[in-house]
């Protein structure tokens, strides 16, 4: 993988579940990409985070959004829609990440430009696989839109 | 009329008469009192005499009658039209028709179109027991009515406790599935952090903990999917069993790969039915002939033939068999009849196939010696004239509230 | 059967990298349906249930489309602007893979609504390695956005075992 044009090794995790977040850590633990987590618990805390507001005037902007459906103060779908019509921010990947396998969460994400879809296994085995997968694809061979900024 | 101070007065007592309200349609005044008083006899009578319709309709609603007693013949009217009165204001009131000669034709037509009885005015002492008899049918009718409507409160309530209970287990195994999956992935994952790191028992506990959580995980998917039987699928449609078999036939790859297995199958019909629960039927009976193999690689079939008003379906393998005591069992719920090292499985996959087949209105059984394979058969009604033949309780319902069955992650190419 | 599902619609012009996509992803077991198209009108007519795909319908869209961006008759971008600017389509996932570097490819894809963007790698070996991690995640990892009910039975390989674990 050429150095440059692959995804920024930055990702940002959006759920509600402590729980959740820390075994997606955990899968990405000595992550040979060297993957920068952050995480936020709400769709609010996410587009601040996005955008640089409030705490997050200096962070950087996310190589990839790994983002839940059920989130309190706006959920996963409003957050999914503000970042695709957004210039500055829909070129950045979003795969939702849901234990959600209703068929019309997952069409609707799509609708709303989500690039992938994935369900959150229920155990831990298929989890890992899945965050490694994850990551193998999108970290690893991926080539990422030229960043503006 | 007294009784007073002798003992035997009481046999000597004159009966208390029952109350009778009558509604009578003569203009005869004499007539008239002369129905009265064979009424009398028997009753304790409150009548109203009336000669036209006006006057019959009020008298309807302000007397409140048990019977009625009809001329036939009036100057302003028919006696028989009182019957369509009656039947226009929705009143069960039973009327006898008083009359002249009317000769037996006409008798026999007046019953025909809904006269209790009829009496000549030459023969009153009749009337009483007439009055008696039209009244007994009338109050049987009523106990035989009520009756039905009990029944059919029954009969809704019972559909409404089966739906709450359907919703409870399906919501109950839904909402248990996400705190499992914190207990499954968090017991795992501290079997793999601390393995060798806590006492020597520690490692022993911790995979106890993660391989029953393992276990329920599956226990409340299958839960899941059975009680769903009621409420998801396809909707009814024309399904090719064929092209159904097919499709099986691409989900079992892998199994029919490792197992060296084949499947044929005669030449099946096209019926009306549920396209996802028959996929489902055909999977796990052809994924149990796979499952439950002895030492040959497996060899499935799947024939059809009609049989009066069902087509019946066998599943046929050369399988480990089944022996005659276990039959019963292996529809139920959760029996299994081998140890989980033996055969994996929960034991749920026949007992989905007998709900989705009884739902569709037909039976399942199974033909089988032990070591010489097993034969599922199931019936499932015609329906291929273009008509449902059987209605699927909910109908149309899609999973338009529900998530879809199974587990989609490792689905196999 | 028409109304099978396909789960790949390769749309490649050359023979040599066709060969390579479908001998990597039938090795490793991943895709049971591919259909190939040679250039960018045929890959719509496919999508769009018209011409020679006529008796397809949108209710059964292929699982992803590997798009290359250099094609005859109409060109890769314009294949995936189409696809995603028709409410029928747009939600079918769509890989770009191609051999272009230029960031102009890549941005304009991106905007378009690409799913992801890929490097054809030149070597043998890269090139099946890179079909098989596309493979196991766009049909394995992946939820398609049309759920067949049929689908949702299939639960034979755990992800893990597949991977070899």
């Amino acid at each position: 993988m050429s150095v440059g044009i692959g995804i920024h090794p930055e990702l940002l995790i959006v759920d509600d579940n402590p729980a959740d977040i820390v075994l997606a850590r955990e899968a990405l633990s000595g992550s040979k990409y060297s993957v920068q987590i952050s995480s936020v618990e709400d769709g609010e805390e996410a587009l601040a985070f996005l955008n640089h507001r409030e705490q997050y005037l200096n962070t950087m902007r996310p190589g990839l959004v790994l983002l839940d459906l059920n989130l309190p103060k706006k959920d996963g779908k409003a957050v999914l829609a503000a970042m695709k019509t957004d210039p500055e921010l829909r070129c950045i990947p979003v795969i939702v990440f849901s234990t959600s396998k209703l068929g019309r969460d997952i069409a609707r994400s799509y609708e709303l430009g989500a690039n992938c879809y994935v369900s959150k296994p229920g155990n831990l085995i298929d989890f890992f696989s899945a965050i490694k997968l994850i990551e193998e694809f999108w970290f690893g061979l991926v080539i990422a839109p030229p960043r503006g900024e | 009329m007294s009784s007073a101070g002798t003992k035997l007065g009481a046999l000597d007592a004159p009966k208390a008469k029952a109350k009778l309200r009558a509604l009578l349609v003569e203009d005869n005044q004499l007539d008239a009192q002369l129905v009265l008083r064979a009424l009398r006899q028997d009753f304790e009578v409150s009548a109203l005499v009336v000669q036209d319709e006006a006057a019959f309709k009020l008298a309807l609603h302000t007397h409140n009658p048990e019977i009625v007693l009809a001329d036939y013949n009036l100057p302003n009217w028919k006696g028989m039209e009182a019957l369509n009165v009656l039947k226009r204001e929705g009143m069960d009131v039973p009327l006898i028709l008083v009359s002249g000669a009317l000769g037996d034709v006409t008798a026999v037509e007046c019953i025909k179109r809904g006269a209790t009885d009829y009496v000549l005015k030459d023969t009153l002492a009749r009337l009483p027991e007439s009055i008696r008899r039209a009244l007994h049918e009338r109050r049987e009718r009523l106990l035989r009515r009520q009756a039905e409507e009990d029944l059919a409160r029954k009969v809704d309530e019972l559909a409404r406790s089966n739906a709450d209970l359907e919703q409870f287990a399906y919501v109950a195994s839904h909402d248990l599935q996400e705190p499992l999956r914190m207990v499954t992935a968090y017991t795992q994952l501290l079997g793999e952090r601390y393995r060798g790191k806590l006492d020597e028992n520690a490692d022993k506990f911790i995979g106890y903990a993660s391989e029953g959580a393992l276990r329920m995980q599956v226990l409340i998917q299958d839960l899941l999917a059975f009680s769903r039987v009621g409420r998801n699928g396809s909707g009814l449609a024309k399904v090719d069993c064929n092209a159904v078999i097919e499709e099986v036939r691409q989900t079992l790859t892998s199994s029919m790969q490792e197992s060296g297995a084949t499947l044929t199958h005669g030449d099946l019909p096209t019926l009306w039915g549920d396209r996802t629960q028959l996929t489902q039927l055909f999977q796990n009976l052809i994924g149990n002939a796979i499952k439950f193999r002895g030492k040959d690689a497996p060899v499935v079939s799947v024939q059809a033939e009609k049989s009066g008003q069902h087509w019946q379906f066998a599943v046929s393998d050369n399988g480990i068999g089944i022996a005659a005591e276990h039959m019963e069992n292996i529809f139920v719920v959760f029996q299994r009849l081998h140890a989980r090292t033996e055969y994996p499985g929960n034991g749920i996959g026949l007992a989905i196939c007998k709900r989705i087949i009884e739902r569709q209105g037909g039976k399942i059984w199974v033909e089988s010696q032990p070591e010489r394979g097993s034969t599922f058969k199931f019936t499932l009604p015609l329906g291929d004239s273009g008509e449902p033949a059987a209605q699927a309780r909910d109908g149309e319902k899609h999973e338009s509230s529900e998530p879809a069955l199974g587990e989609k992650v490792g689905a196999p190419a | 059967m028409k109304d099978a599902q396909v789960d790949i619609l390769l749309v490649d012009d050359s023979q040599e990298d066709v060969d390579l996509t479908l001998h990597a992803l039938r090795a490793e077991h991943l895709a049971n349906s591919i259909f190939v198209a040679r250039d960018g009108e045929e890959a719509l007519d496919f999508l769009f249930c018209r011409g020679p795909h006529g008796e397809r319908s949108f209710e059964l869209p292929p699982k992803i489309v590997l798009l290359d961006l250099k094609l005859p008759k109409l060109d890769g971008l314009q294949v995936l602007k189409e696809i995603k600017s028709d409410a029928r389509t747009k939600t079918i996932p769509v890989v770009m893979m191609t051999s272009s570097k230029e960031e102009r490819d890549r941005f304009l894809s991106y905007d378009l609504g690409v799913n992801s963007y890929l490097q054809k790698p030149v070597d043998f070996d890269e090139f099946r390695k890179v079909v098989k991690l596309l493979g196991m995640y766009w049909l394995m990892v992946n939820q398609p956005p049309v759920n067949h009910a049929a689908d949702n039975l299939k639960n034979e390989t755990p992800l893990a075992a597949k991977q070899g674990k």
